[in-house]
């Protein structure tokens, strides 16, 4: 198990990053074309919807009551801001934390914050140029994230398990963290590395590490040893050209999917 | 000097689609008088399709929080329905409300507002050529593909209904949900995008300028203006079409009687004429609205007749020949003299047309250019068109205002889908949807309807053959009927 065999390394060393630099420069030559609907970006773009409704759905399948106003979100790896703004405009949330690495892609989420009223309000929407490890950890359990969501980041990091031992502690108890990735399976190879980027060119070339995939099985394992943590959920979705995203029962197992975990305590 | 566009001198002459692209209209801080007003959605234009997508985004609960402005330049108050008005007079200007419509009217909480006294169902409709006499029946009794009509399916096919009443009821409806800002008699001077300005960058906003000196940004901004449409030529979006070179004659007609199927069983009639169709459709009691499509000059002559003489033209129009019809469209005067003449030479099955007309409702004989007009795209960044400023139709379908219908109940899911999932609901990707949802079944509508005109203008020759084919055998297949009379009605 990849990620098992890296827990071991945690979060004892905080100023050591997991954080790829040569994932910073891919997504810094990206930055400029992210809000383009129909550029680079534009599956994200129309992935977003999804997001909310997953979450929506953890959170109204859940045993025990959430609150269902003045949430506060954390979203590792913001990017130009997809979801970070579409959280931040729902009207139950507080405020949203947004942090990513690459300067040039928080200083295109900061001007295209300023184009909407509703997100410039203060203390809404507040990006940091940050790694997760770099960010102050909740000095009380209370002090953390509602939800915490990290999205189309994990393939991207070097070691998941490290990095995720990072993450946790900043949600509440009753909270959620919320992910989505890819399994790393050989039709996802074919699908993200061959069709996607090389042949039809609809993700730009070089955004995927096919061996940095990390496959749900493998996540379900490294929350089942993390006592205080459960309620996992996960969604399947495929990408139809021509259709969008679709989710699909059991596609979690070889393609993009999203995952979901409570801290239960 | 950036561009600016003056909308009243537009309105005048049709303006040169796209020399205002948005892009070129970008301006930086530096003439701000004052911050404009945010809204999330302004609406230009309080016809029944502007008032359908508020009242519909306000009685959603997903949506009513939305910060909503309706501008009109004419007196909203003016064009309601008087609470005591009597069955004895009805407006020229209605429409044949489809099922669908009436439901989404129902959800919106609006058709409760609507006087439903002044509408009238309708359960069958005739059909035929005016050449050949080929005729086909819609009822829903014939209709049906599989048994016997249930006792629960519906036997209306659509509902006559004035226009006043529509509006009147959207109004209506409007207030008692309250929360949207309405700026009536109040024209819209111009739009410009915002500025870009050190706290807030809203040079992706239109700006309005108001007659009454406000000046409102929106998030998203509907072009429910109609076919000359301001907003559109804002956006820089080009609308593309032709003139029919036919003018529709309208006038409220008061009949002999009920109709052949008495008050309870009402029937559309609809008569393929050369120069187009000439229709007759039930309003409540005696009354009906006509709505004749034919050459410009031909219209000029009708409206000039006497109410005698037009009467007899009308009378004369779903029972005479082409050839008699366009004899009597020369007389200068006297068409009573002269149809009641040629009448007695013209054998026709008077319960297969529509009862004679009695008389014409004073005031009411006016005519108006057809036209058909289709936007190459129904959404911009911050913009979405609705109704007539997304497509211009020909009226013989009746479809015109249940496009607009369709088009704002469209645009509330849309809206309802971004606010939900956090979308900026005026961005051109959150629009997509409303986009993709309209503008292929808006141009399947546009394309038949332009063809049924085409067929039935041809007066001899093969073409009225295959017609008259076609039409009686659809009438001899009720599963195909159905599926025709599906479409109408809206339904799947």
């Amino acid at each position: 198990m990849r990620l098992s065999s890296t827990t071991s390394s945690s979060a004892e060393e905080p100023s050591k990053s997991t954080v790829d630099p040569t994932e910073v420069s891919h997504f810094n030559a990206l930055a400029s074309s992210w809000w383009d609907p129909v550029g680079p970006s534009r599956l994200l773009h129309l992935m977003n919807p999804l997001r909310h409704n997953f979450i929506s759905r953890c959170r109204s399948a859940s045993p025990s009551a959430s609150p269902t106003s003045n949430l506060r979100y954390l979203d590792i790896g913001c990017g130009g801001g997809i979801f970070a703004e579409s959280a931040a405009r729902l009207p139950h949330t507080a405020s949203v934390t947004a942090i990513d690495p690459t300067p040039e892609v928080l200083k295109i989420a900061e001007a295209h914050k300023r184009r909407d009223p509703t997100l410039a309000a203060p203390g809404k929407l507040t990006y940091i140029n940050t790694s997760i490890e770099d960010l102050s950890q909740p000095r009380m359990l209370e002090e953390g994230y509602d939800v915490v969501s990290l999205f189309e980041v994990l393939e991207h990091v070097n070691a998941p398990g490290p990095f995720l031992e990072h993450i946790v502690p900043h949600v509440k108890p009753g909270g959620w963290l919320v992910l989505s990735t890819i399994a790393r399976t050989w039709t996802s190879w074919i699908v993200t590395n061959v069709m996607a980027e090389d042949v039809l060119g609809i993700v730009p070339k070089g955004t995927h590490d096919w061996g940095k995939y990390v496959n749900e099985a493998e996540l379900r394992n490294w929350f089942y040893g993390k006592p205080g943590w459960g309620e996992m959920k996960t969604m399947g979705v495929i990408y139809v050209p021509g259709f969008g995203w679709k989710e699909v029962t059991g596609s979690e197992g070889w393609g993009n999917y999203f995952f979901a975990v409570r801290r239960v305590e | 000097m950036p561009p600016r566009i003056p909308l009243r001198a537009h309105q005048a002459i049709p303006p040169p689609a796209v020399r205002f692209r948005l892009r070129l209209q970008r301006r930086y801080a530096s003439t701000s008088p004052s911050a404009p007003e945010i809204y999330d959605v302004v609406c230009v234009g309080g016809g029944p399709a502007g008032l359908s997508l508020l009242a519909g985004l306000k009685a959603s609960p997903i949506t009513n929080g939305l910060k909503v402005a309706l501008i009109e330049g004419q007196d909203l108050q003016r064009n309601r329905l008087q609470k005591d008005a009597n069955l004895d007079s009805f407006s020229n200007r209605c429409s044949s409300l489809t099922p669908a419509s009436v439901k989404n009217l129902q959800e919106i909480g609006a058709w409760r507002h609507a006087n439903t006294s002044r509408i009238q169902p309708y359960q069958e409709m005739q059909v035929w050529d005016g050449v050949s006499d080929a005729r086909i029946s819609f009822d829903w009794d014939t209709a049906r593909s599989l048994g016997p009509r249930k006792p629960t399916q519906p036997t209306t096919i659509a509902y006559m209904i004035e226009n006043v009443n529509t509006v009147s009821a959207l109004l209506g409806r409007l207030e008692e949900l309250g929360g949207v800002d309405i700026f009536s008699s109040t024209k819209v001077d111009s739009i410009e995008l915002g500025k870009d300005t050190e706290q807030l960058d809203l040079s992706s906003w239109p700006v309005l300028s108001l007659s009454n000196g406000r000046s409102l940004a929106a998030r998203l901004l509907v072009g429910a203006d109609g076919a000359n449409s301001p907003v559109r030529t804002f956006a820089g979006i080009p609308s593309r079409g032709f003139d029919y070179s036919r003018h529709g004659v309208v006038a409220t007609l008061k009949l002999s009687g009920p109709g052949w199927g008495g008050p309870d069983h009402k029937i559309a009639y609809q008569r393929f004429l050369p120069s187009g169709p000439m229709a007759m459709l039930p309003m409540p009691g005696n009354f009906a609205t006509l709505v004749w499509s034919t050459t410009p000059e031909r219209a000029a002559k009708l409206k000039s007749l006497s109410s005698t003489d037009f009467v007899a033209m009308v009378n004369a129009g779903f029972r005479l020949s082409p050839t008699d019809l366009e004899y009597l469209h020369t007389l200068p005067s006297g068409q009573e003299e002269e149809v009641a003449w040629r009448e007695q030479h013209t054998p026709v099955n008077e319960r297969s047309i529509p009862v004679r007309v009695a008389d014409v409702q004073a005031g009411t004989v006016a005519s108006f250019p057809l036209r058909m007009r289709h936007a190459d795209t129904y959404t911009g960044e911050r913009v979405a068109l609705v109704g007539d400023a997304a497509h211009t139709i020909h009226p013989l379908a009746g479809q015109g205002l249940n496009q607009g219908q369709g088009d704002a109940a469209a645009l509330v899911r849309t809206i309802s889908h971004a606010v939900e999932t956090g979308q900026d609901i005026g961005s051109t990707l959150a629009l997509e949807s409303y986009n993709s949802a309209r503008y292929a079944e808006n141009n399947a509508m546009l394309g038949v309807c332009d063809k049924l005109h085409r067929l039935y203008s041809v007066e001899s020759g093969p073409i009225v053959g295959l017609r008259s084919l076609g039409l009686r055998a659809v009438d001899a297949m009720g599963p195909l009927k159905g599926f025709f009379m599906n479409r109408a009605a809206g339904g799947a």
